[in-house]
Formats: structure tokens, sequence, C-alpha cells
């Protein structure tokens, strides 16, 4: 079908500019000298791998990232570099910049490699009817756990045309069946993220605290 | 737009945050590159999660049932977990930077070396 053709190839130059973008900004933030012009590159490149995540149908996780990235984090580094304010004089390049550079690049060297001589199990290569239908039928079955919480009504709902649109650009709420799995599969993980978060906070209070102006 | 493609983009973020980790002075810029690194890691988690299925769901061996919902939205689960750990540590780092900055007057890698007082 052309038409499906034409939206994978509309993905296609979307994912390579956003790319392009996450990647120019990123590189931004680790050549340039102005610190807050660091932040705001920063926020860009969080913005653009957004879009990335939106585009590989994890609308959920790009919504978190920018509320958390682009939200929090960048706000957070940008009050940083303000209140600290020799930092305007430039964030100086410590001595070792070609170690660093062989360094990454040694990385990056190993990361392509495996990348590019693993099989990796493709979606697109499953032969078997049920594993397809169970892969594809997914979020149905989420949903219908959520709904009446009864393990009895279980069973995955078959392959439709509209479900499988998902790999030439359809989207699907996922948002529903993150939540199920959260509470059920990784829900010792989840209470450990929430005692975890409690302590960072208390830590960052506990660090920030003025003792000099507290003994008045 | 394929998996590999993707996986590309993640290690080249991956090692522009290398490279910022150790090429910079200013601790700001060094929790920027960390941030960088977090980020290029969950692009891969959701790449694997859209691209790739488990080998137990290939040969059609497994009851798909338990499986299905587990394995085509593990990498999202594993995404959130990063994202709060991140955000937990740059809130914790920063903490740090501005106990340091009142102690020494400098925000840079150099000046702490040690940490005491």
């Amino acid at each position: 079908m052309s038409g499906e053709f034409e939206v994978s190839r509309l993905a296609d130059i979307a994912f390579w500019a956003f790319a392009a973008l996450a990647i120019g900004g990123s590189l931004l933030v680790v050549t340039v000298r102005d610190v807050f012009k660091a932040a705001v590159c920063l926020a860009g490149s969080f913005l653009a791998v957004a879009a990335i995540y939106f585009l590989l149908q994890a609308e959920f996780i790009g919504v978190v990232q920018i509320l958390v990235y682009v939200g929090a984090v960048s706000i957070l580094i940008a009050f940083a570099v303000m209140i600290i304010s020799n930092v305007s004089g430039g964030s100086r390049p410590a001595r070792g910049r070609i170690a660093a550079a062989t360094v990454a690049a040694l990385v990056l060297a190993a990361v392509v490699f495996t990348v590019y001589n693993t099989s990796w199990s493709d979606i697109s290569q499953i032969e078997d009817e049920d594993a397809l239908a169970g892969l594809v039928g997914t979020y149905q079955e989420a949903e219908l756990v959520s709904v009446d919480g009864n393990d009895q009504e279980r069973r995955i709902v078959p392959a439709d045309a509209s479900a499988y649109g998902a790999r030439s650009g359809v989207m699907i709420d996922s948002t529903g069946a993150i939540g199920v799995l959260l509470v059920r599969e990784y829900v010792l993980a989840l209470e450990v993220l929430g005692l975890l978060l409690v302590a960072a906070l208390i830590g960052g209070l506990a660090l920030m605290r003025d003792r000099r102006t507290e003994d008045q | 737009m394929t998996l590999e493609n993707v996986l590309l983009v993640s290690a080249i973020l991956f090692a522009i945050g290398v490279y910022g980790v150790m090429s910079r002075r200013s601790i700001i810029t060094v929790l920027m590159s960390i941030e960088i690194m977090f980020n290029a890691t969950v692009l891969a988690a959701i790449a694997f999660s859209r691209f790739t299925i488990p080998a137990s769901l290939a040969d059609g061996a497994s009851p798909v049932h338990t499986a299905a919902v587990r394995m085509a939205l593990t990498g999202h689960a594993f995404a959130i977990f990063v994202i709060a750990v991140a955000a937990a540590e740059v809130a914790l780092g920063l903490a740090i930077l501005f106990t340091l900055y009142r102690a020494r007057e400098s925000a840079e890698i150099t000046d702490a070396a040690t940490m005491k007082n």
C-alpha cells in the first residue's frame, strides 16, 4: 500500500531529523564554554529524544521525558547555573581531552560493532500465528485484566488490522498497560523506587541545610 | 527506522556523554553529560521494547498469555525506573554541588578532590 509506505518514509525522515537534533544538542552541551547555553542545548536535546520516543510508539515515556527532563531537570540545572555565579566564567576543559575522546570513540566502536554483529529477534520475523496474536493483543488483554481483575477472564484478543497498524504508524494507548505492568510484575521495584525518592528528598534537604544560620 | 539505527543513535549519545564526563571541569557540565548517558540508555530500552521479542515468544513454544504483557512493555517499565532514578540523582548531585560551592567557592571537579568539610 502506498499510504503505509509514505507513513513509514515520513517516520524515517522525522527520526533522522530528531536524531540529528539530539546528537547536535548533546555535542554542544559538551563543547560549549558557556554553561547556561549548555543547559539550554541540553533541554533541546531532551526534547528531540522525547520526539524519538513518540516515533517509537512510546508516547507515555515521551510525555514523562518532557515532564521530568525538560520540565524539571533542565530547570533545576538552569537554576544551579544562575546561583553559582562564577560558573559564567566558563566551563574550562580538563587536560586529558584527547584521552577522553579516545575512550569515547572506543566505547562507541564497541557498541556499534555489537549492534551490527548481533542477529536480533525481529518482530517482523515471527511466523507463529499464536505468538503474533499474543504480541499484538497485549494492550487489549491488559485492558481486560485491569477492568475486572479476574484471572478467569484473561485471554488474548486476536490480532486485527487496526492493532497491527502499530507497525505502520498508528498509535495504540500503552499507558494503561504500563500501569498494570508496574503494579503486577514490578510492584517491588516500584515500592523501592518510592523509598529511593523519599531518601533523595531527605538527603537533599539535609545537604542544603545551612548550619550557620540555623544555630542563631 | 530500524532497531540498528535507533541503537546507533543511542550509542552516539552515550559516547558523547562519556566524552563530556571526562573532558569537562565544571561539575554542572559533568552532571549534564551523565543525564545524556541516562537518556541514551532509556532510548536503547525503548528501541528494544519496540523492535524485538524474547526467544520464547519467537518459536511459539511458551504459553503466550503471561508472557505477552511482560515482554511488549518491559522496556517501558525499565525506562520509567531509569528516569526516576536519574531525577533523584540530579537532585542529590546539585545539592552536593551547592554544599561544595558554599565551602569552596568553586564548582570545579579538581577542587572537590577532598570532600571532607
